[in-house]
């Protein structure tokens, strides 16, 4: 059935080739199924067709040898995991044996006595091979369904526990199953230690019944705790002490069947029942999954209207989360979430329900769901091209793709990236980044992107290497110089009214070399380069 | 106060003749100054204690006899606090605060906090933030709602202003609000060469030509701050009346606060975060962890109002935290996450030296939940009392929606 479905698709003609140039047409791919035009990147999908490069995105890729070999650089991708985990659990013992001994603020909590290392270095590692890929995979689609996918199953990088899962989170259970099920991703997601302790269900047991319970006050249950706690629980839950709801109404609300997906409390709360026992190992257990079954409510539960009978195990999970995995409302929600991404801020309904169509005929492979979101007319339509606000992340990325540089795989840029406010794998709250124009928009904001660019372009970027004589040749021709910075890295954006301005601006400088830095450098900042 | 608009005006010609004509300089100095009805802006200062404080060593409520018991190893010795009124005494890092309650320049709000129960940080600071608790739809701040009404404010993109790197949810929404790190380095980086051509310039007309919308008037509000803190210079204004900030950022940042309410800007809403209030481990009582974070609480608070000395007339500043700690002490001499806290309201219109709102008490049965201190005061009762009572607020619907308690504390004088 999926076969065939994507085999209708292709055949039809994107729309693109009606209203766009090939050449407008690949831009405009690249600024949404990637990160924008690398140097050749437009003059290559031109060549091979825009048909063939969506579908060659929409495969799993291929090996990248040249990205392969920067990554074997990164130590984070090699470490065992037990050693991260030991890392953690001996900061933990140090700091606790500091306090109990009256030293204050030891200097050496985050160094780990092995090798030197220590968890804040190797994560810092990791936002810096995120950057790296970003900016230089040939996969750019699966770039950008990772990182759309950590931020809807968002975790946050220094809760406790997670700064030593964290790693196995994005490389083991996100990375491999950007393109598969969303069923198979939700899985993974659910069995993760870290997203089992980010959202507390590692310490969710079964409550305890009858007359003691109504007598025990429910710490576990209080209120939402929606967020993470990264100090420690209080002293009467330190101990699993009973149900906590956190990640069952996450999973609802923002996972699957959405705020409006129709759930109540009841439900909530037998969603949790039926993760009861779903944890992380500890000890000699390793520290993956594992069911204790001792702690799993047995009793009936209901959620959505489907019934799950008394006497239930591991399996019930299982169950629950294929059944959300495939609900009509997770389609609507997520695939409403695919298309802000990739289309348009503004609520597009033909686009969601293309999706929804390819999620219900294909059982729910991403693939087939990007396809029909890129075969869509809203994709195409001239209202949503180059329209979107980049986020920080976009910005930092598109920038330096557009004019050749390269990151230099040191934590560096991930830290520019971070006083532009986005600091990867540091979003506290389970909502991940926004989306939408507004959220990204203030004035320090973009004060602070027109710093980056200038930066950027003068080469004083730590973190970068940049080449602009790769992209745009100094030229006492001012007039060619600014045509080039619009062909090459603008990719024909800038209106007019921005090349006079720019004109105006470097008329003066009469070393071709500082004219340049300062017209890619308006460029970069100005308000076209802020869209996609 | 000078009007946005008509500094964008005076602004532009600003372009072409700031340092040619030294005398616009002076003018548009004094227009701050002066232009506008009110010779003097209100302003309002919001200090947010991030990581829970532990209301209970701020106010310590000496007459109940279950603080001493619940708390033996960090109950702070009756010779060392600083007695208030018999009932409640200040912990003694908090000096500063004593000579105003004197002055009856401070208010103190005890057992008052959020009624969502949660007991999550990040959950209970942004309930705070966006002033609707449990109402997760909420995204933008209660300080931007009561900025948005455009008739009722200054037009200026000082509306309200945070320092710190980026906008704080507080702030965050469709009014002008500014997230500034130091008003020293605020703005583009202009290279020395770029002397007879600003940076700013140049942007500014990129963006007043191909901007639209929210984009648009989020650039023009910075190039208008950079333009009118290049005229002000507030970071030159020196500080007033002997005050001495500790140094540290609360201590700067409260120092750049009364810079900017000094240079007439038009800040109605200033916001200054201040964490390290999360004491699970070794709280101490008269000295250690906490002492240490009050002692520089209290050392920036009073420095920020010997500073503005007379200006304080014009100038509240409330103290905030998204939840208090457990009345018991836990077994690694520290506090866990608690419900109600105490808050501070320092100003020279407040209704000063006086402990405001219901005491529950600390016996067991009053206790929230068993264990913490109950909430008796709405945070938003305060927060509507003081955005009415010092800044004149007129209509608090919007500001926190769905909201239905009427302020009703007394912390300033009812009109």
């Amino acid at each position: 059935m999926a076969a065939l479905v994507a085999t209708s698709l292709m055949a039809a003609p994107l729309p693109a080739q009606v209203a766009m140039s090939t050449r407008d047409s690949a831009r405009h791919l690249l600024d949404r199924l990637g990160y924008g035009q690398a140097p050749g990147n437009v003059e290559s999908i031109a060549r091979t067709g825009v048909l063939q490069w969506v579908e060659a995105q929409l495969n799993e890729p291929g090996v990248d040898r040249a990205l392969a070999a920067r990554e074997t650089r990164f130590e984070v991708l090699s470490v065992p995991t037990r050693d991260m985990v030991a890392m953690h659990a001996g900061q933990v013992r140090r700091a606790a044996a500091d306090t109990a001994a009256g030293r204050r603020a030891p200097a050496r909590t985050m160094a780990d006595a092995s090798n030197g290392r220590s968890l804040r270095s190797l994560n810092a590692e990791l936002a810096a091979v995120t950057l790296v890929r970003a900016v230089e995979a040939e996969a750019q689609l699966h770039e950008v369904l990772a990182d759309f996918w950590l931020n809807h199953f968002n975790v946050f990088v220094n809760k406790g526990f997670d700064r030593a899962y964290f790693r196995d989170y994005l490389e083991r259970t996100i990375r491999p199953n950007v393109m598969g099920t969303f069923s198979a991703l939700l899985s993974a997601t659910a069995h993760s230690p870290a997203m089992l302790f980010y959202l507390d269900n590692a310490k969710s047991v079964a409550q305890r019944t009858g007359d003691e319970r109504d007598r025990t006050p429910r710490v576990g249950m209080v209120g939402r705790r929606r967020g993470v706690d990264p100090a420690r629980p209080p002293a009467a839950s330190r101990a699993p002490s009973g149900l906590n709801e956190n990640y069952a109404r996450e999973l609802l609300e923002l996972h699957t069947v959405g705020v409006d997906g129709g759930y109540t409390q009841q439900d909530v709360v037998d969603v949790a029942r039926i993760l009861t026992g779903w944890s992380v190992g500890r000890g000699n257990q390793g520290p993956g999954f594992v069911f204790n079954a001792r702690q799993h409510d047995r009793g009936a539960k209901q959620v959505l209207g489907v019934t799950f009978p008394a006497g239930g195990g591991e399996e019930e999970g299982a169950r629950l989360l294929s059944m959300l995995a495939m609900h009509p409302a997770t389609m609507r929600h997520v695939s409403g979430k695919l298309c802000a991404r990739l289309v348009s801020d503004e609520t597009a309904p033909g686009c969601i329900d293309a999706a929804v169509a390819a999620w219900r005929a294909s059982g729910g492979s991403i693939a087939e769901v990007v396809r029909a979101i890129v075969h869509a007319p809203d994709f195409w339509a001239p209202e949503n091209h180059h329209a979107k606000f980049k986020s920080p992340l976009e910005f930092v990325v598109s920038a330096v793709r557009a004019i050749g540089a390269r990151p230099d795989g040191t934590p560096r840029l991930a830290q520019q990236l971070a006083l532009l406010g986005q600091p990867l794998f540091q979003q506290t709250v389970p909502t991940g980044y926004p989306e939408s124009e507004e959220a990204w928009t203030n004035s320090g904001a973009l004060l602070a992107r027109m710093n980056f660019a200038i930066a950027l372009a003068a080469g004083s970027i730590p973190g970068v290497t940049t080449d602009l004589d790769r992209i745009v040749p100094a030229t006492a021709d001012q007039a060619a110089l600014i045509d080039g910075i619009n062909r090459d890295i603008l990719g024909g954006a800038l209106g007019p009214r921005t090349r006079e301005t720019i004109a105006r601006d470097i008329a003066g400088i009469t070393d071709p070399v500082a004219a340049r830095a300062r017209a890619v450098g308006l460029a970069l900042g100005g308000p076209e380069f802020q869209r996609q | 106060m000078i009007s946005r608009r008509a500094f964008m005006k005076a602004g532009s010609l600003a372009l072409v003749s700031l340092g040619a004509d030294p005398l616009f300089v002076d003018r548009a100095a004094y227009a701050l100054r002066h232009a506008g009805g009110r010779a003097r802006g209100r302003t309002l200062v919001c200090l947010f204690q991030r990581g829970a404080v532990d209301g209970l060593s701020m106010v310590v409520p000496v007459a109940d006899p279950a603080y001493w018991t619940n708390r033996r190893r960090i109950a702070i010795a009756r010779p060392e606090l600083l007695a208030l009124d018999g009932q409640f005494a200040l912990h003694p890092r908090l000096a500063p605060l004593r000579a105003l309650w004197d002055r009856k320049q401070l208010a103190i709000v005890h057992a008052v906090g959020s009624p969502s129960l949660t007991r999550s940080h990040f959950d209970a600071q942004d309930f705070m933030e966006t002033g609707a608790p449990d109402q997760r739809s909420t995204t933008d701040g209660w300080a931007n709602r009561y900025c948005q009404n455009p008739t009722q404010h200054a037009d200026t993109p000082f509306r309200s202003v945070a320092f710190g790197a980026q906008l704080p949810r507080t702030l965050a929404g469709s009014a002008p609000a500014l997230a500034i790190k130091d008003l020293r380095t605020f703005g583009l980086r202009e290279a020395r060469e770029d002397g007879d051509r600003p940076l700013t310039t140049a942007f500014e007309s990129l963006y007043g030509g191909n901007a639209t919308g929210l984009v648009a008037s989020s650039a023009a509000e910075g190039f208008e701050a950079i333009r009118m803190l290049r005229v002000a210079n507030p970071a030159n204004i020196g500080t007033a009346n002997g005050a001495e900030y500790p140094r540290g950022e609360l201590g700067s940042s409260m120092r750049q606060v009364a810079q900017l309410i000094r240079a007439d800007l038009g800040v109605e809403i200033a916001f200054v975060d201040v964490g390290g209030w999360d004491t699970h481990v070794n709280q101490g009582a008269a000295q250690g962890q906490l002492a240490t974070r009050l002692n520089d609480l209290g050392a920036a608070i009073g420095a920020f109002v010997t500073d503005l000395g007379d200006r304080m007339a014009d100038v509240a500043l409330i103290t905030m935290s998204e939840f208090g700690r457990t009345v018991r002490e836990n077994g690694t001499g520290g506090t866990d996450h608690g419900h109600g806290t105490a808050m501070f309201v320092i100003g020279g219109d407040v209704r000063g030296g006086a402990v405001h709102g219901n005491w529950p008490g600390l016996g067991a049965d009053a206790l929230h939940e068993g264990r913490d201190l109950a909430v008796t005061t709405d945070f938003r009762t305060l927060f509507s009392e003081v955005l009415q009572g010092h800044l004149g607020a007129v209509d608090l619907k919007g500001v926190f929606p769905g909201f239905t308690g009427s302020p009703t504390l007394g912390v300033y004088p009812s009109s």
